[in-house]
């Protein structure tokens, strides 16, 4: 049965030890501990949420939020993070969520509690209900426009924080409602080590805080290490309580890992590997300055089939709430990566589909083609990614247009009329005017063909 | 340093900041005017775009096809994207390079 006893036991082990930065505060073991078992009474007793709910938790890093979490998963609660960045979408992920009750977190870190008119009728929410265990539901991207739900049982989650590993000073850096950020959490408080919170995911305020809080652990992207790296916030702040930093959720470039290592010399690179549907796996670099690496570890098998990586997880979702499971009949987890492999080291080349990856936030094609095709004057539209030194890639659109216009004045135009319908990274960096048709004869988009 | 590509990164500057509803003076904007950092007026979003358009009018404008940020860029000990005058240094040193093969 899950339980957070475990992690209880640690923050009372440590009381005086310093859990949580957060608006330059700092809050302790001691201080968590209590928060947690104030919630766990005030969810049972004052009935503030029925056991087994499922409830949003729409809130980033914060005291409360991190207490209420806990709280939520003692109270068999099924949990879906949501953080600002899917702010528009929140309706769209509730629904899908079946939310059955809101907790939101405000500026302050007061807590607004809502129960919904909705009742949970998922069958695979309903079996968690029924077993009586807490659940958590991360959004993944998916090819077709849609995000996946993917809905996993919470104890397996927190099985591998059991074993005790390093303790960190670690900077809240990936967003509550991600695999990696739930992971740094727990990671963190179940080695009795400080997750430094921050307001903003700027190189500027990242590094300060990293100064003034001896952070050791940066979990992070290589879009933001390439950002730390142009805006040379790191000749401004001491970052020499740096360890580890830990990278993923995009491809790595070799040139941004060469001028870390140059950069930041005495500090270890490691890249990670996880995916909302099935937990993150132990990951070992060859090297702080190689790409490949091994996976695995205790809880996952991996495989190749066709050039594409395989994994069995102990710690897997249930499967997804609005798409058919991805999992072959023996259970083995499709991701679409496509890698090379060499012996027991794996380098992940990218994904094999049609999502642009700006900065390792997602684009899907069809949503910005859909906003742009509605501009007077443009007769065809269509979006594809392409590489970028900075942000891995960025959107570019190729427009066939009926007015004459030059690129400049179009593109003008463009991030006007996107202003408010897309969010801003999904306004195409990019703009090339064709004059061909851009769709094949069968009325497919063609998006691979080169188009000029 | 060029005086025409340091008025096309201010040309470009200012539409970026336009495009997020902050205006900013074309006479606020010179060769001294940071672009990342603290003081900078671009985040990541912003660069991308800003270094994308600016490929794209050098292409237009001086015939030349450069990219402006690569690898290469990435590696320089000196940040070129330090401020709109040493941009357009290392644009100049990109533009000559792509002459000098041609």
């Amino acid at each position: 049965m899950a339980t957070i006893d475990f992690l209880l036991d640690i923050f009372d082990a440590n009381r005086t030890g310093e859990a949580i930065v957060w608006r330059d505060r700092v809050f302790s073991f001691g201080w968590l501990a209590e928060a947690v078992r104030d919630w766990r009474r005030r969810l049972q007793d004052d009935g503030l949420v029925r056991s087994g709910s499922v409830v949003s938790l729409e809130a980033d890093f914060s005291p409360q939020a991190i207490s209420l979490l806990l709280a939520l998963v003692e109270h068999r609660c099924i949990i879906v993070p949501l953080t600002t960045s899917v702010e528009a979408r929140k309706p769209e992920f509730s629904e899908v969520a079946e939310v059955e009750a809101v907790v939101r977190i405000g500026d302050g870190d007061e807590v607004h509690v809502e129960p919904t008119t909705r009742t949970a009728r998922h069958p695979l929410l309903r079996q968690l209900q029924e077993a009586g265990r807490p659940g958590l539901v991360l959004f993944s991207s998916g090819s077709t426009g849609k995000s996946k739900a993917a809905l996993h049982d919470f104890g397996p989650l927190l099985e591998k924080f059991t074993v005790p590993r390093r303790r960190l000073r670690a900077m809240g850096f990936l967003l509550f409602d991600h695999i990696g950020g739930v992971n740094t959490l727990l990671y963190t408080l179940s080695n009795a080590g400080c997750v430094v919170t921050v307001p903003q995911r700027l190189p500027e305020t990242v590094c300060a805080a990293i100064a003034r809080w001896q952070v050791e652990l940066l979990p992070t992207s290589p879009t933001f290490l390439n950002l730390v790296l142009l805006s040379e916030a790191y000749r401004r702040h001491d970052l020499s309580s740096l360890k580890l930093i830990t990278y993923g959720t995009e491809v790595m470039l070799e040139s941004t890992l060469r001028r870390m290592r140059e950069v930041l010399p005495g500090v270890e690179l490691l890249q990670t590997y996880g995916l909302s549907e099935l937990g993150i796996l132990r990951s070992k670099s060859k090297s702080s300055d190689s790409l490949w690496m091994k996976i695995g570890g205790e809880g996952f098998e991996t495989r190749v089939v066709d050039g594409l990586l395989e994994i069995k997880a102990r710690s897997a979702m249930l499967g997804y709430l609005n798409a058919p499971s991805p999992f072959t009949a023996d259970g083995w987890f499709r991701t679409g990566d496509a890698v090379a492999v060499d012996g027991e080291y794996v380098h992940i080349l990218g994904r094999r589909s049609e999502i642009i990856n700006v900065g390792g936030e997602k684009v899907y094609p069809a949503e910005v083609e859909s906003a742009i095709q509605l501009m007077e004057g443009v007769s065809e539209v269509v979006a594809t990614g392409e590489k970028n030194a900075i942000t891995g890639e960025v959107v570019t659109a190729r427009v066939k247009l009926e007015t004459g216009e030059t690129v400049a004045e179009f593109r003008r135009r463009m991030r006007a009329f996107c202003e408010g319908r897309l969010a801003r990274f999904k306004i195409p960096q990019k703009v090339v005017l064709v004059t061909d048709d851009l769709r094949s004869e069968r009325f497919k988009k063609l998006r691979h063909e080169q188009v000029s | 340093m060029s005086a025409d590509l340091v008025r096309l990164i201010v040309d470009a500057v200012q539409e970026q900041c336009e495009g997020r509803g902050s205006t900013v003076a074309a006479a606020d904007l010179g060769p001294e005017t940071p672009l990342l950092g603290r003081a900078g007026v671009l985040d990541s979003l912003g660069l991308v775009t800003l270094v994308v358009a600016l490929e794209q009018t050098l292409e237009d404008e001086y015939g030349v096809s450069v990219s402006l940020a690569d690898e290469r860029a990435l590696s320089e000990r000196k940040s070129p994207f330090r401020t709109i005058g040493t941009l357009a240094d290392y644009a100049e040193r990109l533009i000559d390079g792509a002459r000098q093969r041609a």
